[in-house]
């Protein structure tokens, strides 16, 4: 019996679950990603806002990686969290714009 | 593989969404995490439109130490991944693994804050205290409540594995790791902005 379960949820795994490998592909893109954007701060020489627009899409391309794979945003059945998550998103990207346009102008 | 930990019978293959309840946890974890968003969104507003208003205290450029920086986010990445590891082992019905990748994960928690504490402590002897300026309350009203977040993923996590451990792995207590699960990737999640937004560009200017 035992051993019938374990053949049978081990032959479901294996075309269900695809291996931990996107998650440590993911794991080192997020690695790098990260020690790009320090060495872009600590040795690049850049123009300021070229610079800071290139930290804002490092970073974004860290989450949504992040969120694609490590919170299986990407499998099936994720409607429902992607619309909370981007509701969220676009709420907060107010919420930034409107603190940054009463501040700074 | 532990069958011996199997409540009746074989689990199934998604042991947190064999139920209807633990689907609606699932849902409602990401509801509640769609609110967490908005919540460090308007956090991050305010420290974005105050992080230059430093009439006294030491400013960003002057205060941060971007190597500490470095090694916070490298703990906190790599729980990400511990963590993530955990739900494969749930996947897989590994009740040992599970569990041990989550004891792994709070480890890494728990350094991560003792870090976090450590680099307060210095800021605070350097004079950058929580009423110094604008720029000092809201980097730790922000910071903290993320370290918040971290401690208090912590505590849940350490009383799900003392759970896992008396319960086991049924398709009641696997919706709970899963969700933890998503938790802390979560707080990661936010640690990539607050070290690009409040490190980095602090450093930038």
């Amino acid at each position: 019996m035992s051993a019938h379960q374990e053949s049978s949820s081990a032959a479901g795994q294996r075309h269900r679950h695809e291996g931990p490998k996107n998650h440590y592909l993911s794991y080192i893109v997020s690695i790098i990603l990260t020690m790009l954007a320090f060495a872009a701060v600590i040795y690049g020489d850049l123009n300021r806002a070229f610079l800071l627009w290139f930290l804002v899409i490092l970073a974004l391309a860290q989450v949504i990686f992040q969120l694609a794979y490590w919170m299986h945003m990407k499998d099936r059945g994720h409607t429902y969290p992607i619309l909370f998550l981007a509701m969220g998103f676009v709420t907060a990207l107010t919420a930034v714009a409107a603190a940054v346009y009463w501040m700074w102008w | 593989m532990s069958t011996a930990h199997h409540a009746a019978g074989a689990l199934p293959h998604e042991p947190e969404k064999a139920t209807l309840e633990g689907k609606n946890k699932i849902l409602g974890f990401w509801f509640f995490l769609g609110g967490e968003t908005v919540l460090f969104g308007t956090l991050f507003a305010t420290f974005i439109a105050l992080r230059n208003q430093v009439p006294e205290g030491p400013t960003a450029q002057e205060l941060f130490n971007l190597s500490t920086v470095a090694l916070s986010t490298f703990i906190l990445l790599t729980s990400s991944l511990t963590s993530v590891l955990a739900t494969m082992a749930l996947h897989r019905h590994k009740l040992n693994a599970l569990l041990g990748w989550m004891a792994v994960t709070v480890l890494f928690g728990l350094a991560f804050l003792g870090l976090e504490i450590y680099e307060f402590t210095e800021y605070v002897s350097e004079g950058h205290t929580f009423t110094s300026s604008a720029f000092s309350t809201s980097f730790y009203t922000l910071v903290g409540f993320h370290g918040g977040h971290v401690l208090f993923g912590v505590i849940w996590i350490t009383l799900l594995i003392l759970q896992g451990m008396k319960k086991g792995l049924t398709v009641v207590t696997a919706p709970k790791f899963y969700v933890a699960g998503l938790y802390w990737h979560f707080i990661d999640v936010v640690w990539v902005f607050i070290f690009t937004v409040v490190y980095l560009m602090g450093k930038v200017g």
